[in-house]
């Protein structure tokens, strides 16, 4: 209690001086206003204005205004010489106004003038003294006008009562404020309960370390015990390298070149590490990265998808498969034996003769040669005096006749090789009468017209249109000729014993490319871009279509078998059909980079080959079982490589010599050469 | 209409109904996306991959068993009372009842993870299979500071602490560590437990900076799994051992070195251990003496000492039985573990102030090896006669004893992986140490052999043969001396043997390179045979042939791709362009080695 006591005394001290510094204020300001009046009336020029300032009381009217015109607005005393009347209704005039010297002089004189306002009301000058000069500055203070103004004074309670806190009621207490709250009764219930029931707790909890022996049992079969789906476990983190090692051997330490290298490179190739040396352990530095690769680990764990994926470690050497040995497949020429060298443009075309003993070349310099094969000799030369594109011996050993194509039309010449006997009887062969034009019924150039060769005493097939290629049926009196851009009249037949040729195709779909008759029996290939397709020619209709699949065909061979086929392609794809199996490729190599020009089968042998402008030639074993079930063995044997590439085109020709395991390959390079084994 | 055009009503099939999308599931799930994220990682639930992504490519798809999986989990119901708590809490706050407030923040509802841990590590194995990132990740927040105010609670830093020490107690105890290796971004450790080989990274002691760029939410969820975890499992660890978990703490090294204590105090118990086996009846004798003062309680404190010391419950009914277990245990250890033990045995080292002390006091008792350090609670200091190996890092040794040897911290880490004492010449005090390699690459498979690498195994085929004539020789000089002389000896065979595998290997070659020439190139051979002296007679021909011979070689091997199905030729030329990289990768090395020896021989002159 003593305590508060003396927090009374100590406001009651407290009291008393405000009290006393309040009347003193009181008594100043009571002077100064005394002393403001009395300045204020001295300032006053009219002797009746101090008159009446001195019988107000009021302080806030000291001066009675001059003028009793009320509050209206003075512009209606503009022109007037009054400006309004005074108490006793006399007009007031108006002063004179000053000039501007004047107004300056008295600015000069008077150092008093600044504190001069004129008042428009009543027309006159007042001077403000330094007091209302200070209460102007205070109002625009926003402060009390007087200084010694206390606004917020102590309330003083002069009356003693006996309920001082509450001045206002002298009610009696009423019974509730005695008596315990049954609301707050029943709330205390509630929390009593609660706290009992443990449902409000008011201790915190106590740590305990809830650690205990998880895997206990290891004997149980663990397998079952995981639900759900499998288990993938995230990667492990790959194990650092040598080169992260914080002083690692020097070889592992790029060099400035090509650390800036890496500028170049895309962000994603660029190393993420690159590796640094320190002299020492204590001067290798915290690493920077290290929160940053651990939230990217935690990024890995919970938002990479997993898979398994099966990680194949083999040998590539197994992937290959399982050959037999070259060495079982022999013979197939691997070696160049011979070459054929005179002509002097590119070989487009060979032909080898049906005894083998002698080979027919066609040039782009405008000559067919006759060789002999087995010492490399030139036997004969035709200067036919065009382009030969193509060039076919006559299958039948006593027909030694050569049909080339020269230009755009067919030449059949004699070969004048062997006996007598057989070169008069070609000689017989090749002798045509002039006829009239055969069959100009529909108007049209007739398709093709057989014409005698005077200077090679042969016989030359004019033909509508340009013509690709030329093939000899087996027995050597039929051959036909492929005009590719002779719509209807592409596929011609011709028969050499009757000077007969005809169109068998009222329609064919596609561009044809190569036309090729079957070697035993009376079947028609022809080969479009993508499709070949084979007829019948006895009852002359279609009997299979072979899909390719490929961009274009370029040409096509046939199995002597004749249930084989192979097509090369321009895009260096070779396809074999087994037709018994299935109409589309039995199997596709893809072996060259660039065109296949010609693919060819050995008529004995299990060989086939293929040449392409890449200067490389092929060959290849192909063996054709006769038990229907087993399909054809097919083994890549050999690359034949020794042409060189002229003006982009590599080998033109590739033949098979008909008895021995020879090739004979023509080049762009205009040489002809003989591979044997 | 389009294929995949299901009629309404119809019930979903195939991977649209066995796969979900993030957004379906957290809708499904009635969770926020963070709950949901937390729930996945405590769970353990990562999208999967369907065959047929039906919502679009670019979308992450869970299977729809794991959200099952995650729907049926009491923890989202504990997820979903925390925030009802939080939203309680925080109006409470606004209508100023403090004291509910207050009630309310005591008690928040807490959730464990031991089922979960048990869920989705069904046996003890499964766990240490997964332990690596668990270890890394504690590592990692055992080296942030523990500060207030930072996003990471102090509490738990020191938790991480806590488990980290004892798990390299365990470690080093067991003498399970090893590989180590310091890399740039921190100290590589690896031990073996029960088979599985276990790799962690601790950062530098050094503290780390906390950063912006990183997601703590994420982090400390991880964090949150992984700190269950890594106690459980040294729970079972401990257990295997036979010590109590959670070890109770001398409090004397705990308040001289918050972040030695444990480590140093179980440390001393390590190296103990050794001498307690070296020793083993006085050992028992002991054991036997404190289980008595056990009874009496007399000295409780020092009980409590000589336990820590020991780390074997001393006061429990069976500690003898307990010894004998421990010596049989010993027996029992697979030779790789006996071959850690005794690595550093009779050996006693002083670390100096600038050591990384904590990896230091780690390893060296982890290979048999007593240590001890600069500063307070230290069990010997330096004046010790005994000391072998004094560890330093700095540029000058002003004191030198020349009763032990001073090295840098580099060489216990070479020692360590190369399994042998390594001489110390090149890590001496102010020299440049040998490079540090790692001990993870396989140098054979990888294709190149650094120099050092090879320089250590030499040292290692010597220490091999050194050891084996030991045990005939009777006389101990002189054996020793046979020891050295053997050891050159081996040496100079070594290189001997080497250069004439080298010979014998370049006549393979050539013989190998000779048949080639035979059966691919037969082409060249018969024109040299038809003109032998055409091949002498200019170099460009013969140039020619070598190309002839090279594209044979190649033509032979490309012939057989002909006939190669699709798949298969992808994956060999894949195969083939990985090897290639491979090998770029060695020439480099190679190529700078190269360049750096040519500069160093040039500096030299």
């Amino acid at each position: 209690m003593g305590h508060s006591d003396g927090e009374h005394e100590l406001e009651d001290d407290g009291l008393s001086a405000d009290d006393s510094s309040w009347s003193d204020g009181g008594w100043s300001e009571d002077d100064d206003e005394e002393s403001l009046s009395f300045e204020g009336s001295g300032s006053g020029s009219d002797s009746d204005e101090a008159a009446a300032a001195e019988e107000s009381d009021s302080s806030e009217d000291e001066v009675a205004p001059r003028n009793t015109v009320g509050d209206v607005p003075l512009e209606w005393y503009k022109d007037e010489e009054h400006i309004g009347y005074d108490i006793d209704g006399r007009k007031i005039k108006k002063r004179d106004r000053e000039g501007r010297i004047e107004a300056y002089l008295k600015n000069a004189d008077d150092a008093k003038n600044w504190r001069k306002i004129y008042d428009e009301y009543n027309d006159e000058e007042v001077q403000i003294t330094k007091e209302e000069a200070k209460i102007i500055s205070r109002l625009l203070k926003g402060k009390t006008p007087h200084a010694n103004v206390d606004p917020y004074p102590d309330y003083v309670d002069w009356f003693e009562y006996e309920d001082k806190g509450h001045p206002l009621s002298s009610a009696p207490e009423p019974k509730r404020r005695f008596v315990p709250s049954k609301w707050e009764q029943k709330k205390v219930v509630k929390l009593v309960r609660a706290i009992r029931n443990g449902w409000i707790k008011l201790d915190k909890p106590k740590e305990e370390s809830n650690l205990y022996l998880l895997w206990g049992d290891e004997t149980d079969t663990a397998d079952n015990k995981r639900q759900g789906l499998s288990y993938i476990p995230a990667p492990k983190p790959n194990l650092p390298g040598h080169e992260e090692s914080y002083n690692p051997s020097v070889e592992y330490i790029p060099t400035q070149e090509e650390i800036d290298s890496y500028q170049l490179m895309y962000e994603e190739d660029r190393p993420k590490f690159i590796p640094k040396r320190f002299e020492s352990l204590r001067s290798v530095p915290a690493y920077e990265k290290a929160l940053r690769e651990g939230f990217d680990r935690c990024l890995d764990l919970y938002l990479c998808p997993r898979t398994r994926k099966k990680r194949i470690n083999i040998d590539p050497e197994s992937l290959k498969p399982k050959l037999p040995s070259k060495k079982d497949l022999r013979p197939y020429p691997k070696t160049c034996y011979l070459e054929f060298k005179g002509h002097t443009s590119p070989v487009t075309s060979i032909s080898v003769e049906t005894t083998g003993q002698w080979l027919a070349s066609g040039s782009r310099d405008g000559t067919i040669r006759v060789w002999e094969v087995e010492t490399g000799r030139c036997l004969k030369v035709w200067n036919v005096g065009g382009d030969v594109r193509h060039i076919a011996w006559n299958p039948s050993p006593d027909r030694p006749i050569l049909a080339a194509i020269v230009g755009h039309d067919l030449l059949l010449i004699n070969a004048e090789v062997g006996c007598e006997e057989v070169q008069m009887r070609a000689k017989e062969l090749l002798k045509i009468c002039e006829m009239a034009p055969q069959d100009d019924t529909d108007g049209k150039k007739p398709a093709v017209r057989w014409m005698k060769h005077e200077k090679f005493d042969g016989i030359t097939l004019l033909h509508h249109k340009a013509v690709s290629n030329v093939d000899w049926h087996f027995k050597g009196d039929y051959f036909t000729t492929v005009v590719p851009s002779g719509d209807t009249r592409a596929v011609l037949l011709h028969q050499l014993t009757k000077k007969h040729s005809h169109h068998p195709f009222r329609k064919l779909p596609g561009l044809p490319v190569a036309a090729t008759f079957h070697p035993s029996q009376k079947m028609f290939f022809v080969a479009t871009k993508k499709f070949v397709r084979v007829y019948d020619l006895q009852k002359a209709q279609l009997v299979k279509k072979l899909e390719s699949g490929l961009r274009e065909i370029s040409s096509i061979s046939i199995h002597p078998g004749g249930d084989n086929v192979i097509v090369g392609s321009k895009d260096g794809k070779l396809c074999w059909f087994d037709t018994d199996l299935s109409t589309r490729p039995y199997k596709t190599l893809k072996i060259h980079s660039k065109d296949i020009t010609n693919v060819t089968f050995h008529r004995k042998y299990p060989l086939f080959a293929s040449s392409s402008e890449d200067c490389t030639a092929y060959v290849c074993h192909g063996m054709v079982y006769s038990d229907l079930n087993q399909n054809p063995l097919i083994v890549p044997l050999e690359i034949l490589r020794g042409h060189s590439s002229s003006d982009g085109r590599g080998v033109l020709d590739c033949k098979f010599h008909p008895k021995q395991p020879w090739l004979f390959t023509a080049g762009a390079d205009s040489v002809i050469r003989l591979y044997c084994d | 209409m389009p294929k995949h055009y299901r009629p309404a009503g119809k019930k979903k099939e195939g991977n649209a109904a066995k796969y979900i999308t993030r957004t379906k599931a957290v809708n499904y799930l009635q969770v926020s996306l963070a709950i949901f994220r937390k729930l996945c990682i405590l769970k353990g639930v990562f999208p999967r991959q369907p065959k047929k992504k039906v919502e679009g490519n670019h979308k992450t798809y869970y299977h729809m068993k794991d959200i099952a999986f995650i729907a049926h989990d009491p923890l989202i119901e504990k997820f979903r009372q925390i925030k009802v708590h939080r939203k309680k809490v925080k109006k409470a706050i606004a209508k100023k009842n403090r004291d509910l407030a207050d009630r309310l923040l005591n008690r928040p509802p807490t959730y464990k993870l031991d089922k979960l841990v048990l869920e989705r590590y069904p046996t003890f194995v499964d766990a240490l299979r997964d332990l690596d990132d668990c270890l890394t990740m504690v590592h990692l927040f055992a080296a942030l500071p523990a500060v207030d105010g930072e996003r990471v609670e102090v509490k738990r830093i020191h938790n991480c602490r806590r488990l980290s020490h004892e798990w390299q107690a365990y470690i080093s105890r067991t003498h399970s560590l090893r590989k180590t290796f310091i890399s740039v971004k921190g100290i590589y450790y690896q031990a073996e437990v029960q088979g599985q080989k276990i790799t962690w990274l601790t950062p530098h002691a050094l503290q780390q900076v906390l950063t912006d760029d990183v997601d703590f939410n994420v982090m400390l969820s991880f964090l949150e799994f992984y700190e269950t975890l890594l106690g459980f499992v040294n729970f079972k660890l401990y257990h295997s051992i036979n010590v109590n978990y959670p070890p109770i703490l001398d409090p004397r090294l705990e308040a001289l070195a918050a972040e030695l204590y444990a480590l140093c105090r179980y440390m001393a118990t390590g190296s103990g251990r050794v001498i307690g086996n070296s020793e083993s009846g006085g050992a028992i004798k002991e054991k036997e003496d404190e289980n008595n003062k056990a009874s009496s309680k007399a000295d409780e404190s020092e009980l409590r000492l000589a336990q820590l010391q020991h780390q074997l419950p001393a006061n429990e009914p069976g500690a003898l039985m307990h010894l004998v277990e421990e010596s049989t245990a010993v027996d029992t250890d697979d030779d790789e573990t006996k071959e850690c033990k005794s690595l550093f045995k009779n050996l006693k080292f002083y670390l100096s102030r600038e050591v990384p002390r904590e990896s230091l006091l780690f390893i060296i008792p982890a290979f048999g090896g007593t240590v001890s350090w600069e500063g307070e609670g230290a069990p010997f200091n330096e004046v010790d006669e005994d000391i072998t190996h004094q560890i330093v890092d700095r540029p000058t040794q002003s004191h030198v004893f020349l009763s032990r040897e001073y090295v840098q911290p580099q060489w216990v880490f070479d020692c360590v992986n190369a399994r042998i004492i390594l001489p110390t010449e090149g890590y001496l005090v102010g020299r440049v140490p040998p490079p540090h390699l790692s001990p993870f690459v396989d140098n054979d498979a990888e294709g190149y052999v650094p120099e050092y690498a090879e320089t250590i195994k030499r040292l290692q085929a010597a220490a091999r043969n050194e050891i084996l004539p030991l045990p005939g020789d009777e006389d101990l000089d002189n054996s020793l001396v046979a020891a050295m002389m053997d050891r050159t000896e081996s040496n100079e065979a070594a290189e001997k043997k080497k250069k004439l595998e080298m010979l014998e290997k370049q006549y393979h070659d050539e013989l190998k390179m000779e048949i080639d020439g035979v059966t691919f190139s037969n082409l060249s051979n018969k024109k040299a045979d038809k003109s032998p002296d055409t091949m002498d007679k200019d170099d460009t021909k013969s140039y020619h042939e070598e190309d002839e011979k090279i594209q044979a070689e190649k033509d032979s091997a490309d012939i057989s791709t002909a006939l190669m199905s699709r798949k298969k030729l992808g994956l060999y030329k894949a195969i083939e362009i990985g090897k290639e990289r491979k090998r770029d990768k060695v020439e480099l090395l190679k190529k700078r080695k190269k360049n750096a020896e040519s500069s160093a021989s040039a500096k030299r002159r």
